[in-house]
This record gives C-alpha cells, sequence and structure tokens, in this order.
C-alpha cells in the first residue's frame, strides 16, 4: 500500500483490514468477470436506451454483439449539435464499451435474419427496439427463438411496451428521450412557476437523457434479475421497457401523489416540495449549493451566515415547506443577501469548520448543513475526488483516437465493471464472429 | 399464428402475475439504510421476491418517514414512503446497544445481503460493517452506498441528492442558457438512478456469488452513479468545449424540443433519424423540408444554425394544432410525440393501470393506494407488490419469533430494555388511528389475538 493510498483510505478508529480492502478496490484489472460465459445481441436501432443496457452488460464482462445494418445504426449520428468523429457520434463513443461490431441487414434480408436466428441460439440476452411486433413478424421475435432457445431472455424496449391496446394502437410510435422525459412526467415537475413569463414558465426538461438512461438501468436491472432466475431454473423471460414509464416508474411520486392529492404538483422553480434549505445560490464568485433541510441543520445554516435573529420565524420544516410560495422565496432572498458576500470556498469551509466542531462536540446534534461548489460537467473532471477514484478513464479508439470517458458506476472487491476496450467501427468484427459462433 | 398482441396480453397477464415464481426467493437482505438511496436498492430486491428487513431506530424511525410532499399526509403517513420502502420487513433496533449487535450478528449467520448507507466508516465505527459482518459471514454480499464513496479525499463528505447532482455537474445542465437560474432535477432522481444502479451491481453479485461462492464487498457512490450518464466528459474532451444548458430542446436529435399546441397542452416533439424526419414533413404537409439540403441529412440538421430555423417551424406548426391531435398524427406516422403527462393524468391513464406500471394496490392496514409499478416489465418472474409501508418496529415479533426463533419472554425482555421498541405517536411512524393494532395478527404475531 502506497502512502497516498493510505491516506484516502484510512478510517477512524482501531484500523483493522478495511483501509486493506478498500486500497484492493481502487483497481479493477485481474479481477473475475460476472458475466463472461453469456452472449448477448444488442440489435436496438435509433435507441439508446438498448445500447446503455448493452454496455452495462458489457462492463460486467459478457460478450456483446452489436449489429447493425450495413450502413450503421441511426445512434451513431444522435449527437450534439451534429458534432462527430469520423462519422460517429459523441453518445455513440462514450458507450462503445467492450463491444464487438457486426453487420446484418434484419429489416430487409431473410438470409441475414436466418443468421441473426443462428446467433439468438447461442446466445444469452437478446435486445431489440424495434416496433413492438415487428421482430414477431420476421420470424425472430420472443415467440419463434424462444422455441429454439427457451433459456433466452429477451429485452424489447419500445414507447408504450409490447403489450395492452394501447402499445397496439401505438406501436409505430418510436422511442426517443425527450418524448420518454414527457410522457413519463419528468418536465410537468421543472421549470419556473406558471406566473414566471414564457417559455421559463413551461414544462422544463431534463438536460441530460433522463429518459434514456433509466430505461436502459431498468432493463439491464430486470434482465439480470432474469439472468439469475435463468442460472437457477435455466429458464428465458422477455423483459419488456416503455419509455413512456420511464422516470414515473422510477420515482413513483407522480403516480401516488396523482392519487392521493388529486391534482397535479405545480411547477415551483427551484425549490423542493419536502426540504428547504435544499437547493442552490448565487455567491461573490459563482453558485452553492446548500443542503440543509433538517431543524438542527438550518439552525446550523443560519448561525454561520449570522441570520441567527430569523431562528424564531422559521423554526420547525414544515415553517420552511413552501406550500405558500411567496413565504418559501422571502426566505429565499434573505439567505442569498448573505451568501453573496462570500466567495463559494469560503462558504464550503465555514460549513465545514462548524460540522467539524459539533460532529466534535459533547453536545450532539450541532447539525450538519452542506455546502459546496456547483460544478459544471467539466469541472467535475478536474476534481481529485474522482481522479484518486479513477472514475474517469483516458480510452483510445483503432480509428478514433483518444478520448475522455466517465468510466465505471461502481466498484466492487471481487467481479467489479470494468472498460476494458472503446471500439465503434461498423462491421468490424464480423469474421471473428462468423468464426467463433456461426462456423459449425 | 396468434396475433402477437394476443400474444403478448397472455405472456404478461397481470390477473397471473402473482401467482409466477420469483427470481430473488430465498434470499435475505439486512436493511440498515435510510432515506431512498438505500432504502430503495433493498426495495428492489423485495420486488422480486427478497426477504428484506429494514432496520430502524425504535420510536425515532427513518429520517424520511414523515417526509412528505408540502407536509400532505395520507392515513397519517406519508404516501411517497410507501413506494420507496413496500415488501419489507419492519424491525426496530437501537443499533448502539450492544443486545442489538448480538441480534445482528445473529441474523448475518442467515442472511446473504447487507445494505447500508451511513456517512462512511460509520458503520465499521459501529461493529457493524463490512469487515465484522464478513467475519460471521464470509459469503455475504455488502453494500455500502454513500455520496463519494468510501475512499479518497471526499469520502467523509455527508451528501444529498442534491449534492450528488451538484458534484457530478448534473443541476448546471437543466435550465436556459444565458440565465442564472439552474434547476435541480425533481423527486430526488439522483437518489433513485444511484439507488437502481446499486441493486443492479447486488445482483451481479449474487450471479457470481451463485457460480463461485464466493460474496463481496460493493461501494457504491451517487455521484459515480450519476456520472456515467453524461456523455458530457467526452463532448468537451473531444471539442473542448462544453454542452451547457440548452433549455427545452434536447442538441441530439433535430426536432426535439417540448413544444406549446394550440390548445395550451404542452408536448415532446422529436425526429432521432432522417426516416422520423421524412415522415415528419409529409405528415404536417411539407415535404420539401425532407429534401432540404439543411435538413435531409441528419447531421446537418443538427448543425446550430439550420436547427433553429427548423426549430422554429416547429414551433409554428405546432401552434396550430390541438396536442391530441399532433400525437394521434404522429403514432399514426411513426415520428416520436408525447404530451407532457402531469401527477393527475399518470395516476389516472387507463392505459398505464392495464399496464401495470401504475397500479390500484388493495393493502390490509391501508386500503387501496395508487402506487407506481416497475420500469421493467417481466413475463417469467414480474417484480410485484405485497404489502406497503408499515408503522415502525410493525414486525419485531416476526422477525425475530420466525427468524431468530427468540421467545415472547426474551421478546418483552428485549422490550423493557429499549433494544427494541415501536413508533413515537407521530404521522409517518404510527398506523392509521382507525386501525386497530391489537387485532393485528401480524403484529402481533404468535400471542393471541382476539378477532
Amino acid at each position: 500500500m502506497s502512502s497516498r493510498e493510505e491516506v484516502y483510505t484510512r478510517h477512524g478508529g482501531k484500523g483493522g483490514d478495511r483501509g486493506k480492502i478498500l486500497t484492493e478496490m481502487m483497481n479493477a484489472e485481474g479481477k473475475a468477470e460476472v458475466l463472461d460465459d453469456i452472449l448477448v445481441l444488442d440489435v436496438s436501432c435509433a435507441n439508446f436506451a438498448g445500447i446503455i443496457c448493452a454496455s452495462f452488460l458489457a462492463e460486467f464482462g459478457a460478450e456483446v454483439i452489436k449489429i447493425e445494418p450495413p450502413e450503421g445504426d441511426a445512434a451513431r449520428q444522435i449527437t450534439p449539435f451534429g458534432v462527430t468523429v469520423q462519422g460517429v457520434g459523441i453518445p455513440f463513443m462514450f458507450e462503445g464499451r467492450n463491444k464487438r461490431y457486426m453487420t446484418l441487414d434484419i429489416k430487409n434480408s431473410d438470409e441475414d435474419r436466418k443468421t441473426f436466428a443462428a446467433l439468438a441460439k447461442k446466445a444469452a440476452v437478446v435486445i431489440e427496439s424495434f416496433a413492438p411486433g415487428e421482430m414477431d413478424g420476421w420470424g425472430i421475435g420472443y415467440r419463434q427463438l424462444s422455441q429454439v432457445n427457451p433459456g433466452l431472455i429477451y429485452i424489447a424496449l419500445s414507447a408504450y411496451g409490447q403489450y395492452t391496446d394501447k402499445a397496439r394502437e401505438a406501436a409505430r410510435a418510436p422511442d426517443t428521450d425527450i418524448t420518454s422525459q414527457a410522457g413519463s412526467g419528468l418536465p410537468a415537475q421543472m421549470g419556473a412557476p406558471a406566473e414566471d413569463r414564457e417559455p421559463f414558465s413551461w414544462p422544463l426538461r431534463g438536460g441530460m437523457w433522463v429518459g434514456w438512461y433509466i430505461s436502459g438501468l431498468s432493463a439491464a436491472l430486470g434482465g439480470t434479475v432474469a439472468l439469475l432466475h435463468r442460472q437457477n431454473t435455466g429458464e428465458g423471460q422477455m423483459v419488456d421497457v416503455a419509455g413512456m414509464d420511464a422516470y414515473s416508474s422510477m420515482v413513483g411520486m407522480p403516480a401516488t401523489i396523482g392519487f392521493t392529492w388529486e391534482k397535479a404538483r405545480p411547477r415551483i422553480g427551484v425549490l423542493d416540495f419536502i426540504l428547504y434549505p435544499y437547493g442552490h445560490w448565487k455567491c461573490k464568485d459563482g453558485f452553492v449549493a446548500i443542503a440543509a433541510p433538517r431543524d438542527h441543520d438550518f439552525r446550523a445554516l443560519l448561525k454561520i451566515l449570522g441570520l441567527w435573529e430569523q431562528e424564531d420565524d422559521w423554526r420547525y420544516s414544515s415553517d420552511r415547506i413552501p406550500d405558500i410560495l411567496e413565504q418559501a422565496l422571502h426566505l429565499h432572498r434573505i439567505i442569498e443577501e448573505k451568501t453573496l458576500q462570500f466567495t463559494a470556498d469560503e462558504l464550503v469551509r465555514m460549513a465545514l469548520n462548524y460540522s467539524r466542531k459539533s460532529a466534535r462536540s459533547k453536545w450532539r446534534g450541532g447539525g450538519v448543513p452542506i455546502v459546496m461548489k456547483l460544478m459544471t460537467p467539466e469541472e467535475a473532471m478536474t476534481n481529485k475526488q474522482w481522479h484518486i477514484r479513477k472514475a474517469f478513464q483516458e480510452v483510445e479508439d483503432e480509428k478514433l483516437g483518444k478520448y475522455t470517458i466517465s468510466a465505471n458506476f461502481v466498484k466492487m472487491s471481487e467481479s467489479p465493471p470494468r472498460v476494458k476496450w472503446v471500439a465503434s467501427e461498423i462491421g468490424k468484427d464480423n469474421d471473428y464472429i462468423r468464426k467463433k459462433y456461426l462456423s459449425d | 399464428m396468434e396475433d402477437y398482441f394476443s400474444y403478448t396480453a397472455k405472456l404478461f397477464n397481470l390477473d397471473d402475475a402473482s401467482q409466477k415464481p420469483e427470481a430473488l426467493k430465498g434470499i435475505r437482505v439486512m436493511d440498515f439504510s435510510h432515506v431512498i438511496f438505500g432504502p430503495v436498492a433493498a426495495r428492489l430486491l423485495a420486488d422480486y421476491g427478497a426477504e428484506v428487513i429494514k432496520l430502524e431506530l425504535p420510536f425515532y424511525g427513518d429520517l424520511w418517514r414523515p417526509a412528505t410532499y408540502w407536509g400532505k399526509y395520507w392515513k397519517h403517513s406519508n404516501p411517497i414512503w410507501h413506494n420507496i420502502t413496500k415488501n419489507k420487513y419492519f424491525l426496530s433496533v437501537n443499533l448502539a446497544l450492544r443486545q442489538s449487535k448480538e441480534l445482528i450478528y445473529k441474523m448475518a449467520e442467515t442472511s446473504d445481503v447487507v445494505i447500508e448507507n451511513f456517512a462512511p466508516g460509520t458503520a465499521d465505527a459501529w461493529q457493524i460493517g463490512y469487515e465484522k459482518i464478513s467475519k460471521i459471514n464470509p459469503n455475504i454480499i455488502f453494500l455500502s452506498c454513500s455520496t463519494y464513496g468510501q475512499f479518497g479525499p471526499m469520502r467523509y463528505f455527508p451528501g444529498w441528492d442534491l449534492l450528488a447532482q451538484g458534484a457530478s455537474g448534473v443541476l448546471t445542465l437543466n435550465g436556459y442558457p444565458d440565465t442564472d437560474v439552474f434547476y435541480k432535477l425533481p423527486d430526488y432522481v439522483g437518489d433513485f438512478v444511484p439507488g437502481n444502479f446499486a441493486a443492479l451491481a447486488v445482483l451481479m453479485a449474487l450471479y457470481y456469488r451463485k457460480k463461485t461462492g464466493k460474496g463481496q464487498y460493493i461501494d457504491m457512490a451517487q455521484t459515480e452513479g450519476l456520472m456515467r450518464t453524461l456523455f458530457h466528459y467526452t463532448y468537451y474532451s473531444i471539442t473542448g468545449e462544453a454542452i451547457g444548458r440548452t433549455g427545452n430542446t434536447d442538441p441530439t436529435m433535430m426536432p426535439a424540443s417540448i413544444f406549446k399546441a394550440a390548445d395550451g397542452k404542452y408536448l415532446a416533439l422529436a425526429c432521432a433519424t432522417a426516416g422520423q424526419f421524412k415522415k415528419f414533413a409529409s405528415a404536417i404537409g411539407r415535404q420539401e423540408l425532407a429534401s432540404d439540403p439543411r435538413f435531409a441529412d441528419t447531421i446537418e440538421r443538427l448543425k446550430p444554425e439550420n436547427a433553429k430555423t427548423l426549430t422554429e417551424i416547429v414551433t409554428e406548426w405546432v401552434k396550430s394544432k390541438p396536442g391530441v391531435e399532433i400525437v394521434r398524427l404522429a403514432d399514426e406516422a411513426g415520428f416520436p410525440a408525447a404530451e407532457v403527462a402531469d401527477d393527475f393524468t399518470i395516476a389516472n391513464d387507463e392505459w398505464r393501470r392495464k399496464r401495470g406500471s401504475v397500479v390500484l394496490f388493495k393493502d390490509d392496514v391501508y386500503g387501496n393506494l395508487v402506487i407506481a409499478g416497475p420500469s421493467a416489465q417481466l413475463s417469467g418472474t414480474p417484480s410485484r407488490t405485497k404489502w406497503l409501508a408499515r408503522p415502525l418496529g410493525y414486525h419485531n415479533r416476526v422477525v425475530l419469533k420466525k427468524f431468530l426463533g427468540l421467545s415472547e419472554n426474551e421478546i418483552k425482555d428485549l422490550e423493557k430494555k429499549k433494544v427494541i421498541g415501536t413508533f413515537d405517536d407521530r404521522p409517518g411512524l404510527k398506523p392509521p388511528v382507525y386501525y386497530n393494532l391489537d387485532e393485528d395478527p401480524i403484529y402481533n404475531y404468535g400471542k393471541e389475538v382476539s378477532s
């Protein structure tokens, strides 16, 4: 263990093996891969939920074959402002992890459909995003493939799912991130209050692929539950993910609140429905995020900012929740007047010093007001924490050169996920795949 | 051949779901976690059949129990808490006491998974961390959830969903360019998404354990979970520029924005591919757009100057028609469009109920409540709801008698010493006032009940 590793893994108390366990988790190389005996076919098209789901399985060691038509998956051109590297879009490069690339024209060629069926016979997982029923119509849907391969897990992604009358009526509706966000209830909760001027008062889109990442993650989670069942019983099954479910099924609040309150929540801008202070404020040199929602956290924040005279008016969390918007915004401005007098670093240091003292005090319950500097993704990349944790990885594509990705989402002591290579060349592994899986 | 949708209707028939096998049956989980991030990971395992025992401090309980939107309770419970912690066994023990630890150590012998989200190092300091538990049960899968991870210079920093959004860069991506207002993603997405990542990691560890017999330690940092979903880092490393905020327009497709229709309804409309754009152009009677050199090619269409022109054209068109008609047109033609759904429509849409993505659940204690269904429907081993959240300490007797073999006298002794306990008279912790716990056979498990 280097001295540096010791510093960053050390914890209070008597020591023991914890530091050693954590130090070993800093690297994934040489460790076992969970899914090293699993073949996954990703035949999704123009749908990143499928590509993302396939990435997660690939990071855990599965052999993932991305199957696309000879001209390439249209997802290659789904990219911010049209920026590509040699025709490959940024999100496609970002998700091009540990994958093999094969060309098959499933949409048009009977011959290629047969090849796909032959591969699916050996696969554990198939991922597809054609219109519901389309693969079935071609004779290579779950119904047909599972007869030859009863252990097959068939993950289908669409806008409205694979069953119900609605799914039948809207079968032709493609799934995209923004329609998934809208249809599953996220923008309804984001944006300025109705009194604000347009378009700020409109429902606001989440500025990242919330819909597609939730669908992809849900597909991988459902698929892995199915893999466990397959491991125990040998049985496969179908996993149906609908983009219109994504947000509401993930967080659960829209359905329950719509029922118990019998109406929809309004948009309340930068405020939160449950916690206050819980948001961001302007400071001298930028913005800080502040979370001090519990009563003792809030009192601590008042002390730090020199606002103790406010304590009487806002003593309980029920005084601070924004069901009377004007009242909450009033407090918001009182806090802002103070945060504007300090820089982000000063505010962070003030909160840390307070928390440290309160944790050491024999008078417990001093509160933990959390203040941090608001970071853009670009600033986050320079944070030492992520450097130590190897959260970002510089990768090199044979054709496209070097670039940076945020790598693994979790650290595991025995079988961690990892990015072994990135690639995105169309048909790059045609020969390898035919030799390995189709030569008999 | 049978019609596809008749076939799938049988395959996914909701009426059969409760008879189908459970993928995680026989897996026992000790859930020390609180608030949302950890509890959601544990709940996902419970939804697929694992036996999850949630531990809470007597008379206080989980911090999130009383935390409801705008302080609105439902039958003296927090309505959104039901979705976060359903299907669990609620055991209330004081982790600080020696005797509680003995109970935990005994339970650890037969557990498969432990989940905690205290500040890093706390569980170990209390002698209930991985180091201690793995000595009792070497095959244990131990999940530690935190905001910044178990190691690294920021490991001691406390956090909430907001801080993970702030530290990953997510928060600064929401809003309009050239303004000084950012919006956080609502409803604690920064807890739910990492909670799902954490559950995925546990499932992978279970799969690995079945193959090799080995347990492991899992370090899930919620900020890293959010960071995994941003290709913005890659964009920056290649172009040297930031994507930044783009308001209501998704810069990766064109058109792709939220628009306002003639009837004041808001809707999202997008074309991800050249094919979809062609269908859109003919659906609005502007076929010439699909052959216009500025718009025909996807990459050309995405270039900021062309995107601006096209967004203006689409904005004008959407303004001319009611929302419902646009979505119907889109579904027929095959380009993506969806009205912005709010809480009320999601709770009441008929198709969501039929699909099972929104469920009217009848609970023994609370009666009818609408809750969200799973975000992935499985035909063979579906996720299901068996019961909602319960008052604090509701399952004390079931867990201690049935799972640990304690006698009524031993339990009474633990109660007297305040090792275990139940609820205080506060909403979120206590049962509905009309509900008579004395007659509840589960709460009084192993005792005579006068019903």
